[in-house]
């Protein structure tokens, strides 16, 4: 017997970012919130202190922090005259759980779209020819850039974002990034200090005439009261940033940025250990009436609402979409459809620069955003014309940790164990950077979403299955951008060897088992045409006006940047379009 | 009086390092015999002697420990019997199938058990790893790195050599309460200093940052950590030699 609970205004699936965001925003606007959440309570203060939480066996190679396959994983194959098999083992991202999701173990690198990545499809086809997208699902999001722009920059004053802005209202500024689309202000903090091997890549990269900024951090830099009041603290360059909560209230998160400040509002509850199954949908279909959810002892619950927030991780959401019902699956032999079409990743590859002894990186001091980056050869930042591909890549000098387990460059035709290894280990650890090429990754027809025949999960339903590799145009992105960052290496100055490694080299298939990144984009995409998204240019649900999705699920195609600062921009363009217009008058915010 | 002896163990498998030669030097620096009382939790003593020697030719003894001499046979027993070994974190639904590399773990075994019957099935034939010397027993690893000429039936043979690799190396260098990394030696090899991080005001600077390493549950004025493993040791030990 299910039991059934008083309706409440809005349900929210999941308590990471987008969740608590909307649920702050939501109860401001005097809505009564219930969040739903799979995972632990836990806090930064209580949870994440150092020296425990600096233990990388526990957190980086056990991964504690994060989603357990044996309640959640999915299939996965290269392409679909392949069978899926179970991703077993977390390896190439990793989802979150618990209070503050995916958003605690984050690195904080926080970015912007550039304005051309927003209509990447006009964009293209205006400066280059349709030709050049042939073959792709390339699309534009449906919504500009100016018009995120206030709610980038409000998340830049949740988080207390360290950076130089290189366009302040219009206006080009020294040191910061030149292609970035015009800030409305500057950034809350001063950037991060610059190690020695991000001030060699600095001085390289402007000899060679680009154009090296500070990433943008939310490795907070000064003291900082947040856009909600709530407090952060500089950070330490401890090395435990990626994989770890952060302790020191330096990195932002979901928890003490946003969590702190909501959870003694009278319109907020927080329901934790609960696990949703599905959206439930009323008689005509058209609407959503609520969740079913296991609570915290394993019953199962109904909570009704009037409306639904589906802020689960991007994959979860895209699940939950199929296993309930919600909007039209895609078929990849007949291209209809939409919900789980346009998956999409990050296009990753790298340099290893070694130094001889003059140069100290000492690299297990680090931060999640300290880089140095130039992003001359990002989205449409450079001239593709002959170039065979689409998109690009920030280049940037990374020291995010030294964690010892992991960390162990070595020149290449080091062999990869034995006295040698050793060695080479010993000798390099202390004079080594990496320059990472983080590159887009295009929608195409065969890379998609959808439910496996076979395979179940600990609640009876089917897993969701990933088919997906690397495109043609993304190898040819990325071998082009490594290009450009090992000549950037060879020219440092006391570089002794470079290596170089491309996830997407030719030849190679996409693989579950190596780290890359968790940036797992699309399969429920933003648009204005319902035959090719699946939420409009709000993130309301076309054939569900109650319902509205966050996070990286919506983008159309992966950009060259990290997802949190995007997502989080589009976060709150939809909750400023809930709150000031559908809440007053619920129905479909754009006609069909 | 234990049934069962780690100095006698390591004895055996010093066919290729500084024991065969100045065997009560060795030892007086080894885990091994600090532990010599303590019974194994998981291995039995064939299997400690095959991951001892395998372990010490990925991780051989130069200036610096080998990968037995940090404890990392010690490392990895705790983490066979402890929850990891069981399968946590591993999705062991079937139906199974041989995967692509790229679909990644596809045995049903656990690591606990893919490593027993994994060395079993090596060692089947009658020769063992510790028997062979310094180079029969490289060539071996390079063959078994490479999954060249091995049949051991359900268990794959490069994920055998990548489990035991990664436990080597996470043995070599995770935070001693774990009971490898005996007095820090793969974080004084490399120069890490450990879990009390605080580097404001250095990185910046270019110049070393020679702190000696602390780790979690570093124990003021020793240099060295608690051993924090033997509880755990205590509680899944096993009566056997």
């Amino acid at each position: 017997m299910v039991r059934e609970l008083p309706k409440t205004d809005v349900v929210i699936v999941g308590a990471g970012w987008t969740g608590l965001a909307a649920a702050k925003e939501l109860a401001d606007a005097g809505q009564r919130c219930v969040v739903i959440e799979r995972g632990d309570w836990r806090h930064d203060a209580s949870n994440f202190g150092a020296p425990e939480e600096h233990d990388e066996l526990k957190y980086a190679r056990r991964k504690e922090h994060m989603i357990d396959t044996q309640t959640k994983t999915l299939s996965f194959r290269n392409s679909s005259d392949q069978t899926a098999l179970p991703m077993r083992r977390l390896g190439s991202f990793l989802p979150g759980k618990g209070l503050g999701g995916a958003g605690i173990h984050w690195n904080g690198q926080l970015w912007r779209p550039l304005p051309s990545d927003l209509k990447m499809r006009s964009h293209y086809a205006d400066r280059y020819g349709e030709a050049i997208l042939d073959g792709l699902n390339v699309q534009d999001w449906g919504v500009t850039y100016d018009e995120l722009e206030p709610h980038l920059d409000f998340f830049d004053r949740v988080c207390g974002t360290a950076g130089v802005a290189g366009n302040l209202n219009g206006e080009t500024k020294e040191g910061g990034n030149p292609f970035e689309g015009p800030r409305s202000a500057d950034y809350p903090n001063p950037p991060m200090k610059a190690s020695p091997p991000l001030q060699l890549f600095q001085k390289t990269a402007q000899e060679m005439g680009y154009h090296p900024f500070q990433m943008p951090s939310a490795n907070v830099t000064k003291a900082y009261e947040n856009a909600y009041g709530a407090q952060l603290h500089p950070c330490t360059y401890c090395g435990f940033c990626e994989r770890f909560g952060c302790g020191y209230y330096a990195k932002a998160d979901p928890i003490i940025c946003i969590y702190d400040v909501v959870k003694d509002h009278e319109n907020f509850e927080l329901r934790m250990n609960s696990q949703v199954l599905r959206v439930e949908k009323s008689a005509d279909g058209k609407t959503a009436t609520g969740v079913t959810y296991l609570d915290e002892r394993g019953q199962e619950v109904f909570q009704p609402a009037d409306t639904v927030c589906l802020n689960a991780y991007a994959l979860w959401n895209v699940h939950l979409m199929l296993v309930s019902g919600l909007g039209k699956p895609y078929d990849p032999e007949t291209g209809e459809g939409t919900v789980g079409r346009n998956y999409a990743y990050q296009t990753l590859a790298a340099a290893g620069v070694f130094f001889d002894k003059e140069v100290w990186s000492n690299p297990f001091m680090g931060a999640g955003a300290l880089g140095m980056t130039i992003d001359d050869f990002n989205g449409d930042n450079f001239d593709h014309t002959d170039l065979g591909f689409v998109g690009g890549g920030y280049i940037s000098a990374n020291q995010t940790n030294g964690r010892p387990i992991n960390y162990h460059p070595t020149p290449p035709d080091t062999p990869s164990w034995g006295p040698e290894w050793k060695k080479a280990v010993r000798e390099n650890y202390l004079h080594h950077v990496g320059i990472v090429c983080h590159g887009s990754s295009v929608a195409v027809p065969g890379n998609y979403l959808d439910l496996d025949p076979t395979y179940k999960d600990a609640y009876g339903q089917p897993l969701l299955r990933m088919t997906f590799d690397f495109p043609e145009n993304d190898r040819r992105m990325s071998a082009y951008v490594l290009s450009k960052a090992e000549e950037i290496a060879r020219n440092m100055d006391n570089v002794r060897a470079v290596s170089t490694v491309n996830r997407a080299a030719e030849g190679e298939s996409y693989s579950v088992v190596p780290y890359q990144t968790t940036h797992n984009t699309g399969g429920a995409v933003i648009g204005t045409d319902p035959t090719t998204s699946v939420v409009n240019r709000y993130g309301q649900m076309w054939d569900h006006h109650n319902v509205f999705v966050f996070g990286a699920c919506l983008f159309p195609q992966n950009l060259g940047y990290n997802p949190t600062g995007p997502l989080m921009g589009l976060a709150y363009w939809t909750l400023d379009h809930m709150k000031n217009d559908y809440l007053q008058n619920p129905r479909p915010l754009m006609d069909a | 009086m234990p049934n069962f002896s780690r100095r006698a163990v390591l004895l055996q498998i010093g066919a290729s390092g500084l024991a065969a030669v100045t065997p009560g030097a060795a030892l007086a620096q080894n885990r091994y015999a600090a532990l010599d009382t303590q019974p194994w939790s998981y291995l039995d003593g064939s299997e400690a002697r095959f991951l001892a020697s395998m372990a010490d030719v990925l991780i051989p003894e130069d200036d610096f420990p080998s990968a037995s001499q940090a404890g990392v046979v010690d490392f990895i027993d705790l983490q066979l019997a402890g929850p990891y070994g069981q399968g946590a974190g591993l999705f062991l639904e079937g139906p199974f199938a041989d995967g692509t590399p790229e679909q990644g773990w596809q045995t049903a075994h656990t690591p606990a058990s893919l490593i027993r019957n994994g060395i079993a099935r090596l060692e089947d034939g009658g020769t063992r790893l510790v028997d062979l010397d310094a180079n029969d027993r490289s060539a071996f690893v390079e063959r078994l790195s490479k999954g060249e000429g091995f049949d051991l039936g359900d268990v794959p043979v490069q994920t055998l050599f990548d489990e035991i690799w990664a436990l080597v190396k996470e043995g070599y260098f995770s935070d001693p309460i774990y009971g490898g990394n005996k007095d820090y030696a793969g974080w004084e090899m490399i120069g890490f200093p450990g879990a009390h991080a605080y580097y404001t005001d250095h990185v910046d600077k270019n110049a070393p940052f020679p702190a000696p390493p602390k780790g979690i549950a570093h124990v003021p004025g020793t240099g060295r950590s608690a051993d924090t493993a033997r509880p755990l040791r205590a509680q899944t030990a096993r009566e056997e030699g």
